[in-house]
């Protein structure tokens, strides 16, 4: 049976047999893609984008910088563009109706069709899916630094992405992922996205989500999980590193915060637009993609800076909520209150002038001071695979470093084609 | 109205509580977050903007904390040496005048 994802559109991976892609690929001429449009690539062929085949056309882009949806109606907010100059136009001598091979890291990946060739106001896109053109914003950079020309094209996969140690557990495409949730016999499962390594705030909104997706159900047996889904892509000096963000958030599966009943850790490939309240709506079709029924959305989603109120992104679902088959659980902010002397909930305690927040940014703070955090802000098993994953993987350090951005392991490798 | 202060939390490991107790100081910490201690020191609009500028790798977490966060670990140890030299946490401008 099929599987359906957004839009009522069932789920189907565009990837090619080898003996067929060697085939296919013969005589067409390569070009060769950079991280982020491979990591598109790979979330167009394995279903993560559902209804989207291949990048976008120009009448989409159009319809989804005007109307927040793509032409043939479906709500999608960001558009996937695939740029090329006017010189690799001529020197490919690239040509609707032709098809090219994407290499990369000089090996085939995928074969784009190539439908249409445009251009698009830039500034204009930025407005519509940003509500700014102002290039310190981390998106519009994105969209600026595209080249002037935009190819609209289904893309296949001529070969599977070699997914590297440590990663390789946690990459669960969208049939796969639905499969692993029917074997767990979950019947809601919850999406928790994140680029950090969980503190005990964010521990407290899985669960505080877990509780609140549970709701009527029957609790003789589990039937609601957490699903982590990290994001990776880009990565900024003084992030964590991805193998940290990763190993941590399993490792509280592993020390028993949570357990297999009811918590699993995968992974996105994709580079963050920070779009605010059009990303909150990205992810709710990509998380529908992977099977989830609900998702948490907390203050300001996905946002950067100002540029979006702290609940936008709950105001702009709720203007699309019936067309979409997932359930936004929203998530208020989990702190220590000393009074209490527990994580709460800004909801719950009303200790107001006792409480005391703390996010991502204070706990890499405190860190970086050298500081080990008590167990109640940061769980101990977290903190050490923290650490040992930056002895490991990082060069000594858990956050991003010049030298990391030059020496890391690659999440995937594309490996030549037999 | 009062003027805005924004904190950077100088966190306070072994090395930096030897050096406290040794200027009989151990007393100046706070105590946050159940059990960390941390030296709290104030910065005014004009000081925060300057300390964002001369050190590009700090930020303003103004959704959560509106705190002033990730200094360079060197740079919060000058802070703490100066906190040590005047036995204060009132020491912004000052640290400030050597950038």
């Amino acid at each position: 049976m099929a599987e359906i994802g957004h839009g009522g559109k069932a789920i189907v991976e565009r990837i090619m047999e080898p003996k067929e892609a060697a085939e296919k690929i013969k005589g067409l001429t390569q070009i060769p893609i950079r991280s982020q449009i491979a990591n598109e690539v790979i979330g167009l062929t394995y279903g993560y984008f559902t209804p989207i085949e291949g990048f976008m056309n120009r009448a989409d882009v159009d319809s989804v910088c005007k109307n927040m949806r793509l032409s043939n109606g479906v709500v999608w907010s960001i558009p996937l563009l695939f740029d090329v100059s006017d010189e690799e136009i001529s020197k490919y001598n690239l040509k609707v109706g032709n098809s090219v091979v994407l290499t990369y890291g000089g090996n085939p990946m995928a074969i784009l069709e190539i439908e249409e060739i445009f251009d698009y106001d830039k500034k204009a896109m930025c407005q519509a899916v940003f509500g700014t053109d102002e290039a310190k914003h981390p998106g519009c950079a994105r969209v600026y630094e595209c080249k002037d020309k935009f190819i609209g094209g289904k893309v296949t996969l001529v070969q599977r992405p070699k997914i590297n140690a440590p990663y390789d557990p946690y990459f669960i495409p969208p049939l796969e992922m639905r499969k692993r949730f029917k074997e767990k016999g979950w019947a809601r499962i919850v999406a928790h996205q994140t680029r950090n390594v969980p503190h005990t705030g964010h521990e407290w909104l899985m669960k505080g989500a877990w509780l609140q997706a549970y709701a009527e159900l029957p609790i003789e047996k589990p039937l609601v999980g957490v699903l982590v889904n990290a994001i990776i892509g880009e990565k900024r000096k003084g992030d964590y590193i991805d193998e940290a963000i990763i190993l941590t958030h399993d490792e509280l599966r592993k020390a028993g915060y949570f357990g297999d009943h009811n918590h699993l850790t995968s992974l996105t490939f994709w580079d963050m637009r920070y779009a605010g309240p059009k990303e909150a709506i990205f992810h709710a079709a990509l998380r529908t993609n992977l099977g989830l029924t609900h998702h948490m959305y907390g203050r300001d989603h996905a946002g950067v800076g100002t540029y979006y109120g702290a609940y936008d992104a709950h105001h702009l679902l709720a203007t699309v909520q019936d067309e979409l088959n997932i359930t936004p659980v929203y998530s208020m902010n989990w702190l220590y209150c000393p009074h209490c002397g527990e994580i709460t909930s800004e909801g719950i305690c009303d200790h107001k002038k006792e409480w005391q927040k703390f996010s991502g940014t204070v706990m890499r703070s405190i860190v970086l001071d050298g500081v080990k955090p008590p167990r109640l802000i940061y769980r101990p098993e977290v903190f050490d695979v923290m650490i040992e994953s930056g002895e490991k993987y990082g060069f000594g350090s858990p956050f991003v470093t010049d030298n990391y951005l030059e020496k890391r392991i690659p999440v995937f490798e594309i490996p030549p084609l037999k | 109205m009062a003027e805005e202060k924004y904190p950077i939390n100088i966190w306070i490991n072994e090395e930096r509580y030897a050096k406290l107790q040794k200027a009989g100081l151990a007393e100046l910490p706070e105590e946050m977050l159940a059990g960390l201690k941390v030296l709290r020191v104030y910065a005014n609009d004009a000081q925060k903007d300057k300390i964002l500028k001369t050190f590009p790798t700090a930020k303003f977490d103004s959704a959560t904390t509106k705190s002033i966060e990730l200094l360079p670990k060197d740079v919060k140890d000058k802070i703490f040496d100066k906190i040590v030299e005047k036995q204060s946490v009132d020491i912004m401008a000052d640290f400030l005048k050597a950038y």
